[in-house]
């Protein structure tokens, strides 16, 4: 009960702050109690150590005003960086996009017509080509006058057979 | 600049003029370093957070509305920012009678004793007791320590530490029984033991 009283009185508020009799008091307590002399003495080399520690004082020095300064202008260099990042970024899906079309168009120009993926525009190409659309292909088919010789008499007799069916039917 | 107000320069330096902000930092320094070293020792690391505390106050120049004074509000931002720097470094582990210099030894020894220190001058005394608080306080937390600091070291009134902090007076003094006791047995256990040395 003793020891609690005299520990309220340390912990209740700065040592410095205690009224004469309330030190009194305390340090009466204490020369009769073990426990309660061990409290009061670190109390009070407590209550000391704290007031050299805020008797310290850290001066500025001349050079601070240009330091802070200069570290401001760092900062706010270092925040426009991600700002252009940012714009970057949001530019690079267009860029991208960009440079694949080019990339493509490359290749159908350059590349295609080579593997032979794209109609003819040439006539060396067009001599060695099928051709779809001619006469012979239309009625012997492309497969057949692809790679045969055409006979253009077969030709005429196709074409006369056809007509007379045509006014048979008729 | 010298002769404008604190309102009129946070204005300007809030709209990009450098020379204001130099102002600023001219005027409030000597209250940012004292603020800065109720937390650290090393002018090092002091000057790093005091010039961590004008950074962070430039950003948050559009929060001052003058309605307090421009020094209370940067006192504020000095007390949290330091805080943070302080949590964020961690404490140190407990500090034990071997780990005490000589010097240290005899302060403690002296003060038990109640007798003047014959070797040394009372400056040095001061030092010594100076390194030895700083070392005690750096095992613990950043809030005992800066409530420690202001309360029994300063002598500062609870509603300050208050208004400082934003916390509330209740948390103050709650803060600051709790850290007290802490301080009174880590000191007793250096007391307990060096006396057996």
């Amino acid at each position: 009960m003793k020891d609690q009283h005299i520990i309220g009185i340390l912990e209740g508020g700065p040592l410095a702050r205690l009224s004469e009799g309330e030190l009194a008091a305390a340090r009466a307590h204490a020369e009769g109690c073990a426990e309660c002399r061990r409290a009061f003495d670190a109390a009070r080399v407590s209550a000391a150590l704290l007031r050299e520690r805020a008797a310290e004082r850290v001066e500025p020095s001349p050079f601070f005003q240009t330091r802070v300064l200069a570290a401001l202008r760092e900062r706010l260099a270092e925040e426009e960086t991600p700002s252009l990042r940012r714009l970057w970024r949001a530019a690079g899906a267009l860029v991208s996009s960009m440079a694949a079309a080019v990339a493509l168009l490359a290749v159908f120009t350059f590349v295609a017509p080579n593997l032979g993926l794209a109609p003819a525009d040439d006539g060396q190409v067009a001599a060695t080509a099928p051709d779809y659309y001619s006469t012979d292909a239309a009625l012997f088919g492309p497969a057949e006058t692809a790679d045969a010789e055409v006979d253009y008499d077969q030709v005429f007799r196709a074409v006369y057979a056809s007509a007379e069916s045509e006014d048979v039917n008729e | 600049m010298e002769q404008a107000g604190d309102l009129e320069l946070a204005r300007l330096a809030r709209g990009g003029d450098e020379s204001a902000f130099a102002e600023i930092v001219r005027r409030h320094s000597p209250r940012v370093f004292r603020v800065a070293s109720r937390f650290f020792r090393q002018r090092e690391r002091v000057e790093e957070a005091a010039q961590e505390v004008f950074l962070k106050a430039f950003t948050q120049l559009d929060s001052f509305e003058g309605r307090g004074s421009f020094e209370g509000w940067l006192t504020r931002i000095a007390t949290n920012t330091c805080l943070n720097l302080l949590r964020a470094a961690g404490r140190r582990p407990e500090l034990t009678v071997s780990d005490l210099t000589e010097d240290e030894g005899a302060w403690l020894d002296n003060q038990l004793s109640g007798a003047a220190a014959a070797r040394h001058e009372a400056a040095e005394r001061g030092r010594v007791a100076a390194d030895l608080a700083g070392r005690v306080l750096d095992t613990m937390s950043a809030d005992d320590r800066l409530v420690l600091t202001l309360v029994d070291g300063e002598e500062l009134p609870v509603k300050e530490v208050a208004e400082m902090t934003g916390w509330s007076e209740s948390k103050v003094k709650v803060q600051a029984f709790r850290a007290r006791r802490r301080m009174r047995e880590a000191v007793e256990k250096l007391l307990q033991f060096g006396g057996k040395r």
